[in-house]
This record gives structure tokens, C-alpha cells and sequence, in this order.
């Protein structure tokens, strides 16, 4: 009998260490999104001038969709790697953003003071395009191939290595 | 005096009336009501473990309004929770799916418990036929020094 419990002892700790070890291991920051292989949904507004925008794949390229806000701490070192990554790519992707539950002014402020990276800004006040997206809170950022898929969603301040790496995966 | 009392009086009359008159009925709106139950089933997915009907957050505000919004058009709650699944994933529910990764979280507790019980019941089955051993006998020796033991304190206590 006591050699019996062993068989079920050994296995039940080894499955313990082992989900254990797969907890400890994966990454707490990195939330699934289930939108991820889906469509990227096309949102009609404004930008911070007023012009009819369109979100979705911009000019055919495939386009990197940013959202920040100026009173998010956060979004301000994501912004000088959004501005290098704008000069070091060019033109062969389009970066737009949602401006994500932002007075006018302080976004326009923000961006005429640190610079904008941005074709253009979706002016989302009430934060419903950021709800239909699926959005936490600020920054977070899509990347969406040229066939409109989003194939990466990150929920953080990028880096360049991530951006680099979300360009890798939609240039594919 | 007399005229006193009287005009202190018909004022109390008077403002335990108005507020009969200036009060509204209280009336609950049946959509708030069916727009919280459903927010009660859905995470505050900014929160640490708060459902959006009880959080103060801007996106549980937010999430508020969409269901009210669709309950509105007249979409039912298996349409809405579903519009925030296919957004949010299933993180977005308190009680995780009945199908899928969500099953094993419903099906472990019942099975661990079962094993258990079968489990218990085979370890008194093979416990059931055996003879205890016979308690060991104490030697002269142990019996000496137990007795001895025994009358220091004794003398102990008579000495209180």
C-alpha cells in the first residue's frame, strides 16, 4: 500500500513544480488578446484637426496603430522610441495613433512640444474606439499587416526591440 | 402666547407637508437594473479582481454605458457578454467558461474530491483486517525509574 502512494505522490509533484515553474517563467505583463489574427475593425473619426480619419491599414502598408494620451506618464518614454523607430522605418510602414480620452489642447500641446511621430491622431475623447479595440489603458499599441490583420497587440510602453519585433512580425 | 404656540404649530403642519409635495416617487429603472446584472458577471479588466458593476474606474464607467447602450438596441445578455469576450477575452468574465481551458478550473475541484473519498476508503479497506501489534511491555528497569519518578513528586507536593 505505501509503495502505491508514491506512484500517485511523485507524479502529482512533479505536475505541482512543473506549473510552478511555468508560472514563474511566463511573463505577468503579457495579456492574450483575443484580437490577435482578427480584422482590425475600421473606426471612422476625427483627428486633432478635425479631419475625417479612418482607422485600418493606412495607404496599403502595413501600419502600427499607437495609443497614448498626454496625461499618461508612461506614454512619454514610449514616445522618444516611437519618434526613433518613425525616422529609422520611414516610409515603408504608417504609424498613426488614438488619442486616447484626451483634452485638445494638451494633446496638441504634447505633441508640438516632444514631436510628432503620427500621420495623424484619432481623437477619441470618450474612449469608445479604445473599448470597441479592446484597450486597457494607455499606451498600448497594434501592429497590423497590409492584409489588415492585427498581428500583435502590446500592452506596455514599447521598446525598440519591441518595436522592432512587432515590425518584424506584420512586414512578414 | 396662545397665538404663538398656534403659528409654531401650523408651521410644523406645514413643512411636514411639503415634503410630500416636493418629493418625486422613487422609481428604478428596469434597464439599470438588467445593465448591473450584467456588469456583475463581467471583470473590471483594469481592477484587481472587481466586477464592473462595483468599480469606480473610467473603463468599468465606460463598459457601463456600452451595456446600457446595447440592452438599448435590444441586444440580449448572451450578445453583450460576447462583445466583451471577443474584445477583452475570456479574462473578461468573473466565472471562467464551462468549455476549453475553463473547464479544467470547473472539473479539478469535484474530481481531487472524489479521489480523495476513494482514496480514504481504500486505506481503511486495507487497514480494516489487520491486528493492531500488542503494546510493548516496559522493562524492570523503566518500571523502577517511572516509580521513583512518581515519589519524588509526591514528597514534592507534601513538602508545599
Amino acid at each position: 500500500m505505501t509503495r502505491n502512494i508514491w506512484w500517485v505522490i511523485i507524479p502529482a509533484l512533479v505536475l505541482l513544480v512543473g506549473l510552478l515553474g511555468y508560472g514563474l517563467t511566463s511573463n505577468p505583463k503579457h495579456i492574450p488578446s483575443p484580437l490577435i489574427g482578427k480584422t482590425f475593425p475600421n473606426l471612422q473619426g476625427k483627428d486633432l484637426n478635425g479631419v475625417d480619419v479612418t482607422l485600418g491599414v493606412i495607404d496599403g502598408k502595413p501600419t502600427i496603430v499607437n495609443v497614448w494620451a498626454s496625461w499618461c506618464g508612461a506614454c512619454r518614454a514610449e514616445h522618444n522610441v516611437l519618434l526613433r523607430g518613425a525616422r529609422r522605418y520611414g516610409d515603408s510602414i504608417s504609424l498613426v495613433a488614438i488619442n486616447y480620452k484626451d483634452e485638445l489642447p494638451n494633446a496638441r500641446r504634447w505633441l508640438s512640444r516632444l514631436g510628432d511621430p503620427y500621420q495623424w491622431s484619432f481623437h477619441d475623447l470618450s474612449g469608445r474606439a479604445g473599448l470597441e479595440l479592446g484597450v486597457y489603458g494607455v499606451p498600448e499599441t497594434f501592429f497590423v499587416n497590409k492584409q489588415g490583420i492585427i498581428v500583435e497587440k502590446i500592452s506596455a510602453p514599447l521598446t525598440d526591440e519591441m518595436l522592432d519585433d512587432g515590425i518584424a512580425l506584420m512586414s512578414k | 402666547m396662545n397665538n404663538n404656540i398656534k403659528n409654531i404649530l401650523t408651521s410644523i403642519l406645514l413643512l411636514s407637508i411639503s415634503s410630500l409635495v416636493f418629493s418625486a416617487g422613487v422609481n428604478e429603472d428596469p434597464l439599470e437594473r438588467r445593465m448591473l446584472d450584467i456588469a456583475a458577471k463581467l471583470r473590471c479588466t483594469v481592477c484587481q479582481n472587481q466586477p464592473v458593476a462595483e468599480s469606480n474606474s473610467g473603463l468599468a464607467r465606460d463598459m457601463r454605458a456600452v451595456i446600457k447602450e446595447k440592452l438599448e438596441e435590444g441586444k440580449d445578455e448572451q450578445e453583450i457578454i460576447q462583445f466583451f469576450v471577443d474584445r477583452y477575452g475570456d479574462y473578461v468574465l468573473l466565472a471562467p467558461p464551462k468549455s476549453g481551458n475553463g473547464l479544467i478550473i470547473w472539473l479539478l475541484p469535484p474530481i481531487l474530491l472524489l479521489f480523495a473519498f476513494f482514496s480514504a476508503i481504500m486505506i481503511m479497506k486495507s487497514r480494516s483486517g489487520k491486528v493492531t501489534p500488542p503494546l510493548s511491555q516496559l522493562s524492570k528497569e523503566d518500571q523502577e525509574r517511572i516509580r521513583r519518578a512518581r515519589n519524588e513528586s509526591n514528597k514534592l507536593g507534601e513538602d508545599e
